[in-house]
């Protein structure tokens, strides 16, 4: 137990000479570790060393505070949290603002959708009467198409026709501003 | 603690915002130490400890008591520091003494220059323990060497800390030996 090349104490006080250090051994205990220190140059010497390692770290550890600032920061983070219904006016505001843009863009496109339809249509009548009238004269040109109203009258419906496939195509593009539809 | 029955009365009463103006400043300084024990850095631990009140603060309607305020408070800190360490980058380990890079932590420890040296050696030497030592060494010294309060906040029994403790003083002293010493 007393050998002069080992380090550190002998295994049965090692618990012992910590809690006689903390003063929690109770007396009886603390009677025998100290007698047992007084025969043992290893123990005395690690228990000495453990004081100096105790005192130590008692003193070098730091030991930092809290700052002055610690209770406002908090309280500023708290109101900020309890001010719910300002967050939920905003975030009402934002959704509605969304939702009605949403809506104008549905609006737009469903009016496109319909002026491109009846482009389309317009340009279906356009073609059909184009080709009823050239049917009917065999294979002549738009000059001699029949004599009379028959030629007025197909004249107005390609007119009408091209003028309606026209504003279609332009609405689609860019929208008719005095009509209001716009993109 | 006597203050947690003041706090608790309030909560049975549902007065939380009264009980949690009693628990800020009877354990703010608690848990920014033990913040400070996980997270090493004086700012970093302040915000943990403002962001484990802001959640008590949320969550105290529904503390049911069935364990006591101090070891909820002290959860939720310990918590709010693991995420915090989580979010950082990893780093290398030292959780293992006997690795190739603790040893090699400490060698240059000891012979490296510093300009306190003594003072900056101990610290770096604590730096080179496994984590749930450093905790509880760091936490030791800070609540004035109460087991029993270190053992409350790290959520451990209190033979488990005092084992801590002991290996983690043991090393240190084994580390902080003259090499002639350690040779022999």
């Amino acid at each position: 137990m007393n050998d002069p090349t080992l380090i550190g104490p002998c295994a049965d006080y090692e618990h012992d000479l910590v809690d006689l250090h903390d003063g929690t051994l109770t007396s009886d205990r603390a009677r025998v570790v100290r007698r047992h220190l007084e025969a043992c140059p290893r123990c005395r010497d690690w228990q000495a060393e453990f004081a100096i390692l105790e005192a130590r770290l008692a003193a070098e550890l730091p030991r930092p505070e809290l700052s002055p600032t610690f209770d406002a920061k908090l309280q500023q983070r708290l109101a900020a949290l309890a001010r719910p219904p300002v967050r939920n006016d905003l975030r009402a505001a934002l959704v509605h603002e969304h939702d009605s843009l949403l809506d104008t863009l549905r609006r737009g496109a469903r009016r496109r959708a319909v002026l491109s339809a009846l482009g389309s249509a317009a340009v279906t009548l356009c073609v059909l009467a184009a080709a009823r009238g050239l049917l009917a004269q065999g294979v002549g040109l738009l000059p001699s198409v029949a004599e009379g109203p028959e030629r007025w009258l197909m004249l107005g419906i390609v007119g009408v026709a091209m003028a309606v496939a026209t504003l279609g195509w332009s609405a689609g593009r860019s929208g008719v501003p005095r009509l209001g539809l716009l993109r | 603690m006597a203050m947690d029955s003041g706090i608790e009365q309030h909560l049975a009463a549902g007065r939380h915002a009264r009980a949690f103006d009693l628990v800020v400043p009877a354990y703010k300084d608690r848990v920014f130490r033990l913040a400070y024990s996980i997270l090493k850095e004086r700012a970093a631990a302040e915000d943990a400890a403002q962001e484990t009140f802001v959640r008590i603060w949320k969550a105290l309607p529904g503390f049911d008591g069935r364990a006591a305020l101090g070891t909820w408070i002290y959860a939720i800190t310990r918590n709010t520091c693991l995420m915090e360490l989580r979010r950082r980058r990893p780093t290398v380990s030292f959780d293992d003494p006997d690795s190739t890079e603790a040893q090699h932590a400490a060698a240059s420890i000891a012979s490296g220059p510093a300009a306190d040296p003594e003072r900056d050696n101990l610290l770096r030497l604590v730096d080179t323990l496994p984590r749930n030592q450093q905790e509880a060494v760091r936490l030791f010294y800070l609540e004035d060497r109460s087991y029993e309060t270190v053992a409350e906040q790290l959520g451990m029994p209190l033979g488990t800390v005092k084992n801590l403790l002991h290996r983690a003083r043991k090393r240190l002293m084994e580390l902080a030996r003259p090499d002639e010493v350690k040779a022999a």
